[in-house]
């Protein structure tokens, strides 16, 4: 398999194209003005971006054209409508919308824009992770010289179309990138996520219909409008088409974010693009999309990148950020770091998900401490599945229960290794501040 | 109304009403902790597991407080699988929670001791060491909260933000860390605060006054009404071995009060715990009261009122309607005057219950036409006649003690029916009467108008 095209980083790889001048020469604001100019109604965007088989690059991989449909009817429904943009990204491994909005925020400010245009929004609400101080920066800059051009506000481009496009900056919560979480949080409320139904389409923002896409997703828009949904049908595999960015961290020599279509192996990845594991080692486990989803043995390295494949193996393409893990490392101790970020990042409001990851986290903490129990891992085991599937308000639960169902799958033997001797073989001397302190 | 099936049997539920609901209209017992029929549902302690199969699709457990009964939803609130998952909630819910139910007020009437005998697992399984928080932390002069016992289901929170209208309370914090804190550790304040010590499904919130009082096993529990204002707020007030009111609450009734009561109601019962009250009859003999026979005095006080024609009775706003209709008949065949005292409206009027009229049986005294006196008329009425009947609970405190002495003794001769003696000139003679927790009669509240019976909860002291 090899790469047929990129489209999604060429702009954002030429020196200064945050700046609109720069961004416009390179084919910034095209789609929109094709649209606008040309009065291409929104029906024929939904269809576009329906045909073209794009699916949510958050995460969970929902089809967005389908998702679109499900605002209601402006002639029946006269209520103000939003489109929520979620910029908060904080899953670990994943860093692929940070280079958009740092690299290409015209690019980005366009998709938004065109997104907007579809579900006919009057506003859009940019809700972007606390700490992403440039990328924020860079895409608020971005509106102001848009805004300039009239590209951004009323009428925009001369066209009956409005949009006003908001930036927000969220307080630090992994929740927050929870669509109803960030939703509270942007309404100035904790960001505590809502159960549903009612569904945002329906009952979103201020009560208001509302959408809520990732950054990439609304990235992919400009170009299925200025190229076709055709063209953007023929990158990648049966169900799952166009590019991706992936972003590669680990135990990798050359870790980073790269574009590729969907269909390429992971192995691909691993050896031609991130210059194969450090150090010489092996591959002993890695997540393919973010830590919320199962881990995957070294050996499945192998499989294709695409929603399907992953499911096949038991895990899911999620975000497409894969943490390669070398045959040096101690499961314990990477379920421990995982487990406390869920800890950590838990809302706190389901019984299930507030307890239980404090309590995997507790478990792991002592297995990599070598002060394990005997009934530890069937007890990891029993809680993971009393968290999930879909037994709390939102998936962060289950993002909790996953990887840690797979850990006891995969590496059994070695959690227990680490309980029977009382001490992890693989441990590693641990900086200080991972003893003591923290937040328990 | 839609038809559903709960656990076998057709019933009738309202589609807007959560489903939990309609299970709990008709017998099952489906666990609850955030849920609460006076709060908007939030689904978050997912306790209320229940199956529920919707058409072809298979069963599937889910929450009974955020699902909306649909037509032909079959529900199984005891299915193995419904009670194999609330079982894994509870464990989750109890990997922190103290467990120090012998040292915990809320031990037997506690929602997670209850659901936990009832369908939990027999042993925990947690090893690790528990949440280390503020055991006793004083929310204002009414509330304190146990932090460790708390399980965050909100209603407090919820509470504050839906009834009275203005929050106080918050989750802050971030999961397993969370604590219900008010914002900046201020003092709560209003006077409808100790209404979530009884929305608290668990010890976290508890009554300062009720701390350490009494086992709640040992409190004798009667339907009651509150008399502190015109509302009648209905109230179940609770005896700890015939002895003192321990604690007052509120009982559900949707027309008046539906789950609430005011902290005036609540705590009215340190009055009915005060020493000194006046137990048979006393009769004036020379300068002071002596105790008399009950039967003797009253056989004296009714000769003394069928002789005398300048005669008046006034009584107390809190006296029934059968006790008014009784003494209106016998003041009216003796031609004496008849009127019941009216107090002047207190500030305590607000949105929610408080009417601010301290008259809980104005409106049932009026009806039986007996006129309404301002304090000072009802002085005024008194001193123009020779014998005068003072009759019921807090008449004294009414008139007042030092209004009343005043009374001219060679001109009117007073007999006072009151809870406490009043050694004044005028009085002739007093007899003690049972106050509205130890007598049972018939209210009518200010409105809507529904005539409200109570029960007695002790005998008089």
């Amino acid at each position: 398999m090899s790469q047929t095209e990129r489209y999604l980083l060429t702009r954002a790889n030429i020196e200064g194209a945050h700046q609109l001048a720069v961004a416009e020469k390179n084919g910034a604001y095209e789609a929109l003005r094709k649209v606008l100019k040309e009065g291409i109604p929104y029906s024929t965007v939904i269809d576009e971006v329906k045909k073209s088989g794009l699916r949510g690059r958050g995460g969970a991989g929902f089809s967005t054209g389908m998702k679109w449909t499900f605002m209601p009817d402006p002639a029946k429904d006269p209520r103000p409508r939003y489109l929520a943009v979620n910029a908060d990204e904080s899953e670990p491994g994943t860093c692929k919308d940070r280079v958009i909005m740092q690299r290409d925020p015209h690019g980005f400010v366009e998709g938004v824009l065109l997104a907007a245009y579809a579900i006919r929004a009057q506003a859009a609400y940019i809700y972007v992770r606390g700490e992403y101080r440039l990328p924020h920066d860079r895409v608020k800059a971005a509106i102001e010289e848009a805004r300039a051009k009239n590209l951004v506000g009323k009428n925009i481009l001369g066209s009956d179309f409005s949009c006003e496009v908001y930036m927000h900056r969220g307080g630090g919560a992994y929740i927050c990138g929870e669509e109803t979480g960030l939703m509270e949080s942007l309404e100035g409320k904790r960001g505590h996520p809502r159960p549903k139904p009612p569904f945002p389409a329906m009952f979103g923002l201020w009560g208001q219909p509302t959408t809520v896409n990732n950054v990439e997703t609304v990235f992919n828009v400009p170009f299925i409008m200025n190229r076709g949904s055709a063209w953007f049908a023929s990158l990648g595999t049966a169900n799952s088409k166009g590019n991706f960015l992936c972003g590669i961290s680990g135990h990798v020599n050359k870790p980073g974010v790269y574009e590729f279509s969907f269909g390429i192996t992971a192995k691909e990845i691993l050896e031609q693009h991130a210059g194969g594991m450090w150090k010489g080692r092996g591959l002993k486990a890695w997540f393919p999309g973010g830590s919320s989803c199962s881990l995957l043995k070294g050996s499945d390295i192998d499989v294709v990148l695409d929603h399907d494949s992953l499911r096949a193996r038991g895990s899911s393409l999620g975000t497409a950020a894969m943490i390669m893990i070398d045959d040096h490392t101690s499961m314990a101790r990477v379920m421990e770091i995982i487990s406390r970020f869920y800890d950590h990042e838990s809302c706190g409001q389901c019984s299930q998900c507030r307890e239980g990851t404090q309590w995997l986290s507790q478990i792991f903490r002592r297995i990599a401490h070598g002060k394990g129990k005997a009934d530890d891992v069937a007890t990891l085991e029993a809680l993971a599945k009393g968290m999930a599937p879909g037994k709390t308000i939102c998936a962060l639960s289950d993002a909790a229960a996953i990887p840690t169902l797979s850990a006891v799958r995969l590496f059994k033997d070695e959690l227990i290794e680490c309980v029977t001797r009382q001490a992890d073989p693989l441990a590693v001397p641990q900086p200080h501040y991972a003893v003591a302190g923290g937040h328990h | 109304m839609v038809k559903i099936i709960v656990n076998g049997r057709e019933v009738e539920a309202d589609p807007k009403k959560p489903l939990i609901k309609a299970c709990h209209d008709n017998g099952a017992d489906v666990p609850m902790y955030c849920y609460h029929p006076g709060l908007e549902p939030v689904g978050s302690c997912r306790i209320c597991q229940v199956e529920v199969k919707q058409g072809d699709a298979p069963a599937r457990v889910m929450v009974a407080c955020r699902t909306q009964p649909a037509e032909g939803m079959v529900v199984d609130t005891e299915s193995p699988k419904a009670h194999a998952t609330r079982k894994e909630c509870l464990e989750f819910l109890l990997k922190n929670h103290p467990l120090d139910c012998p040292i915990c007020d809320k031990a037997g009437e506690c929602d997670l001791q209850d659901f936990t005998y009832a369908e939990g697992q027999d042993a925990g399984r947690t090893n690790e060491p528990r949440r280390e928080l503020d055991k006793r932390k004083s929310l204002g002069d009414t509330i304190v909260l146990d932090q460790e016992r708390c399980i965050l289901c909100s209603r407090c929170v919820r509470f504050f933000e839906e009834v009275p209208k203005q929050a106080q309370l918050t989750v802050s914090d971030l999961g397993s860390r969370s604590v219900i804190a008010t914002f900046m550790d201020r003092p709560l304040k209003g006077k409808y605060q100790g209404n979530i010590a009884d929305l608290c499904p668990v010890g976290a919130l508890t009554l300062k006054k009720f701390r350490f009082q009494a086992r709640v096993w040992n409190l004798v529990k009667m339907a009651s009404t509150c008399g502190e204002c015109s509302r009648g707020c209905s109230t179940t007030v609770e005896v700890l071995r015939g002895a003192d009111v321990k604690r007052m609450r509120p009982r559900e009734n949707e027309a008046v009060n539906k789950f609430w009561m005011c902290d005036i109601g609540r705590f009215s019962f340190d009055r009915h715990n005060r020493s000194g009250r006046l137990q048979g009859a006393a009769v004036r003999e020379g300068v002071q009261l002596v105790p008399y026979p009950v039967e003797e005095a009253l056989t004296r006080l009714r000769d003394e009122l069928m002789r005398e024609k300048s005669g008046a009775w006034i009584l107390s706003p809190w006296l029934t309607i059968e006790e008014g209709e009784r003494i209106k008949a016998v003041a009216e065949r003796l031609g004496h005057a008849v009127c019941f005292v009216s107090p002047a409206p207190n500030s305590e009027k607000d949105d929610l219950l408080h009417t601010g009229d301290p008259c809980p049986n104005r409106r049932g005294l009026s009806e039986l036409g007996i006129p309404a006196a301002p304090v000072a008329q009802a002085l005024e009425a008194l001193r123009g006649v020779k014998s005068a009947v003072l009759i019921g609970e807090r008449i004294v405190e009414l008139l007042g003690a030092g209004e009343l002495a005043k009374v001219d003794a060679t001109k009117t001769r007073v007999h006072l029916v009151d809870e406490y003696a009043l050694d004044i000139p005028c009085v002739l003679s007093v007899y003690g009467v049972a106050n509205c927790v130890e007598r049972t009669g018939t209210w009518v509240r200010s409105r809507p108008s529904r005539h409200r019976r109570w029960a007695r909860a002790r005998l008089p002291s």
